[in-house]
């Protein structure tokens, strides 16, 4: 089981009570043991043999091709309900390599393709077919690959989006210490100091993550995509409620868990949000999806404790991750937590009205939150320092940041901030411009020394 | 070498409900000192009769188990590197039982 | 960051206190991290609860307040600590010890002789209230029908009601219980981990009940469990540590783990979790259901018969399984509470009960 029927946000809840209305028998015995089970969906195939099952998810009910479609219909549901790609659209899938970025890239192309074939069959053309890249944040800066295991990676990864196609999808390989204009020299070396200067496991780690998703960004806005989806599943999102909370970050919480989050520049969407782990590995396995192995970096940081705690309470109770989410689910998300309203008339009618619909619930909150300009957090306004009494520049950076980023990124000492700030993407001073409650342009003006000139791509 | 060692806080119930231990323990062969290091090893084999894991984690106490030695928070001398001496006293204390 | 100060030092060397500059530390503090000696800590520590019960407004002069005794090292500390302020901030409480006595032979008639001789040691009334009295059963004569399954749950519901009859008893006008900081972030936790969003929008108040007969708060919202066991060790105070016989291995449970494990690589970890169940965002309308009282003893309750009296018919009927599990007596609410507190052992560390108030 999943999802624990009723309560369940995805749509799974229909599965469920058709199952439970037809499968009764059929489930138990299948339950007892594999031989002479049949697959609770179909009735005809046998379901996938338990050996091959590591925990949880749906895996052991159904044959493989009510798997699979089951696990696709999840996605779509996803991607429908909440208008995450409309075909206009031009979508960056962000492929890390692993499983569920893989499934997401899968079900992304297999969604364009059957788009395409109808495009092609229908006789006015009318509808636009989507357009799909794919990017790769090489960030090797950060951890230790060596160059050769890195070409063998970037290798298979040109190979497996060429195979991709039709339609041909773009491949964006970026490194991660790219987030530094154009213009910038030894960016490399920047990020790497930079990174040093972060003594805290996790607070590096976490700030890697924050550099990527601008790369992410940065690779959009350059290329004209306007929607990024990311391979986020229900465990991630797991771990992500529990690490957020350990961290202080229980008031932002809501924003980095839901479908859609709007907050950047082009909008991150979740279309595997509702899909477990494990399911994700099985279908790769199952379809032969290729995935690439990174090596993988032991780390003693909270992110890895809470990862290996969700992982031992999902043994426990195999519903226990959706458990975790479903809770963070009921609370109160951000108005950034949807697709922007479309007004235009090019768009199709049913488009703009499930976009309504999905984005009804929403309605409650305000707008206007200022944002941490590092992680970029909505700030909790009773948590925010009085910036009066900030002398330099780099203080009131350092008092516009959230608690956790002042905790585990910025340096203690704040002598160290100025240097701190100086190494510091420039795309995060413009980021931090567009969140209002300070004014980060005499912020900016105030530190122009440390920072390097701007390039000509830069808006 | 002589040394007190002291259970509290329950974890005497895992050595028989004996709360205070006078030892008498030799440094490793090679070694100068004694350090805490193989005092937890000495304790795991010869005092803790039951539940060796309400004790010991890995190779260090479990956490929520308190250690002090003469009454100092072992954090502040160096942890499993802390170096006893003659007569010293160290203490175990769980902070896991009861409230 | 643990392993930077892995250099040996030498014991007795020591360094000096951060604070007074003059004696040797004896002690880092997880809040801080400032190493720092016994008479400062001592300071620092009852200066902090005080600053807690000032800036919340624990208090009014002329109170009277009951502390929960169980005997062990959270309470005994709470009382020790609360009579010491009371007489130096003159905070004109009365204070009261109030213990309930479950009736567990070789448990917590051990605990209260500890109790007994807090009574003397800090001069403080004590009543103690029973099972037997309340309910006409001991948890010995419970155990002895129903088994070591669901006995927690008999327990857990009956001591909240005895607190509060006990509580009135006393006619005092608050509760105040030893929830420590690790307690609190554990309930965070295990509230994310149950689903149970009503919990978790109120399991980090520092008072609760406001609604009810009698109000109850935690002094130690902020307290670390480490420093309240330092405390009580320096103070050489007299506290009682055995498990309850009927839930030996209740400590076990794997969400405390994980905040001791969490506490080691970074201490604030659990003042941070406390702050997250503060500040998350959760719609007003997600409340408790309406709050009526029981037809039977008119304690508070939302359904008919509060748990407390669904759970003795069973007993005294001879159906020790009303009440738990599957039974139409109960509606959904009830079923749901009692599947999670039966079916989610192995994630809390003590099921008996005190947690979630």
């Amino acid at each position: 089981m999943a999802c624990n029927g009723s309560n369940c946000q995805a749509n799974c809840h229909r599965d469920e009570d058709e199952r439970a209305a037809r499968s009764d028998d059929v489930s138990s015995t299948a339950a007892v043991d594999g031989s002479g089970a049949v697959c609770v969906k179909c009735k005809a195939n046998e379901p996938i043999p338990t050996a091959a099952i590591s925990r949880g998810g749906e895996v052991g009910r159904f044959c493989a091709d009510c798997f699979r479609s089951n696990l696709f219909a999840k996605f779509r549901h996803a991607v429908t309900s909440n208008a995450m790609i409309s075909p206009a659209d031009n979508v960056l899938v962000a492929f890390s390599g692993g499983h569920a970025s893989r499934v997401a890239l899968q079900f992304v192309h297999d969604m364009q393709y059957k788009a395409q074939k109808n495009f092609d069959a229908s006789r006015d053309r009318s509808l636009p077919v989507f357009g799909v890249g794919v990017a790769f944040i090489d960030e090797s800066t950060g951890y230790p690959i060596t160059s050769s295991e890195m070409d063998r990676v970037l290798g298979d990864m040109k190979l497996m989006v060429s195979q991709l196609s039709p339609p041909t999808k773009e491949l964006h390989i970026f490194p991660v210490h790219s987030v530094y204009s154009e213009g910038s020299r030894d960016s490399r070396e920047r990020l790497k100091e930079l990174l040093d200067r972060v003594s805290d496991a996790t607070g590096k780690e976490d700030l890697l993550v924050h550099l990527r998703m601008l790369s992410l960004q940065k690779i959009a806005s350059d290329n004209g995509y306007n929607r990024i989806v990311l391979g986020s599943c229900i465990s991630r999102f797991a771990s992500h409620v529990l690490s957020a909370t350990v961290k202080g970050q229980g008031y932002s919480l809501p924003a980095d868990i839901q479908y859609v989050d709007a907050r950047w520049g082009v909008p991150l969407v979740f279309p595997l949000r509702d899909c477990l782990a494990q399911e994700l590995s099985m279908l790769c396995h199952l379809d032969g999806l290729k995935t690439v192995e990174l090596p993988n970096v032991p780390c003693s940081s909270i992110n890895s404790l809470v990862s290996s705690f969700v992982a031992l309470l999902q043994e426990e109770n195999p519903s226990r991750e959706c458990t975790i989410v479903r809770t963070a689910g009921k609370l109160t998300p951000f108005h950034f937590n949807r697709i922007p309203e479309i007004n235009d008339c090019n768009v199709p009618l049913a488009t703009r009205r499930r976009q309504k619909r999905s984005n009804l619930k929403l309605n409650g909150s305000i707008s206007s939150e200022s944002c941490c300009p590092i992680c970029f957090s909505p700030l909790n306004k009773a948590d925010l320092g009085s910036l009066e009494t900030r002398q330099s520049a780099s203080d009131v950076f350092g008092a516009a940041c959230c608690s956790s980023c002042q905790f585990q990124i910025l340096p203690q000492d704040s002598s160290d901030m100025e240097q701190f700030c100086s190494l510091l993407p420039e795309a995060l001073f413009s980021r931090a411009k567009q969140s209002n409650y300070y004014d980060f342009g005499s912020l900016r003006e105030q530190i122009q020394d440390y920072l390097l000139p701007d390039s000509e791509t830069d808006p | 070498m002589q040394l007190t060692v002291e259970f509290g806080g329950g974890l005497e119930l895992l050595c028989n409900s004996v709360k205070i231990h006078n030892i008498n323990i030799e440094t490793p062969k090679g070694a100068q000192q004694l350090a805490m290091r193989d005092l937890l090893v000495w304790v795991q084999n010869n005092l803790i009769k039951e539940r060796p894991e309400m004790f010991i984690k890995g190779d260090t106490v479990r956490p929520g188990v308190l250690v002090l030695v003469n009454d100092c928070d072992w954090e502040l001398s160096g942890q499993l590197d802390t170096t006893l001496e003659e007569k010293d006293v160290v203490v175990f204390i769980s902070t896991l039982h009861g409230g | 960051m643990a392993e930077s100060h892995a250099k040996v030092q030498k014991v007795g060397g020591g360094r000096l206190c951060c604070i007074c500059n003059e004696r040797r530390a004896a002690l880092k503090r997880p809040k801080t991290l400032e190493q720092i000696c016994r008479e400062c800590f001592f300071a620092v520590f009852e200066e902090e609860i005080h600053q807690v019960i000032v800036e919340n407004q624990l208090f009014n002069p002329g109170e009277r307040i009951a502390i929960g005794a169980s005997g062990g090292k959270d309470s005994t500390v709470l009382a020790y600590v609360l009579s010491e302020l009371n007489r130096r901030h003159d905070y004109r409480l009365d204070l009261f010890l109030l213990s309930v006595d479950e009736g567990i032979t070789g448990y917590r008639d051990d605990s209260l002789e500890t109790v007994k001789r807090n009574e003397i040691q800090y001069g403080l009334p004590l009543k103690i209230v029973s099972y037997k009295d309340l309910y006409g059963w001991t948890m010995d004569e419970i155990v002895k029908i129903i088994g070591l399954k669901n006995n927690c749950t008999f327990c857990g519901v009956f001591r909240r009601q005895a607190l509060d009859r006990g509580a009135s008893l006393l006619k005092v006008d608050k509760l105040v219980t030893g929830h420590n900081a690790d307690d609190i972030a554990e309930t965070v936790l295990l509230n994310i981990l149950r689903g149970d969003i009503a919990r978790l929008s109120r399991c980090t108040a520092i008072t609760t009940g406001e609604d009810g007969p009698i109000p109850r708060c935690k002094p130690f919202k902020y307290t670390y469990e480490k420093e309240i066991v330092m405390y009580a060790y320096f103070k050489r105070l007299d506290y009682f540590s055995t498990e309850c016989i009927y839930s030996p291995n209740a400590y076990r449970g794997f969400a405390r783990e994980f905040i001791k494990d969490l506490e080691r690589i970074r201490p604030r970890a659990i003042l941070d979790i406390i702050k997250s169940g503060e500040n998350f965002r959760i719609a007003t309308s997600t409340k408790m259901p309406e709050q009526g009282t029981c037809e039977r003893c008119g304690y508070i309750s939302s359904q008919k018969w509060c748990k407390a009296c669904v759970l003795l018919e069973g007993l005294n009927r001879g159906l020790p399984k009303l009440g738990i599990g599957r039974t139409r007596v109960l509606d959904k609410d009830q079923k749901k509470d009692l599947k999670q507190s039966i079916g989610t052992k192995s994630i809390a560390s003590k099921q008996c009960g005190s947690l979630d108030f």
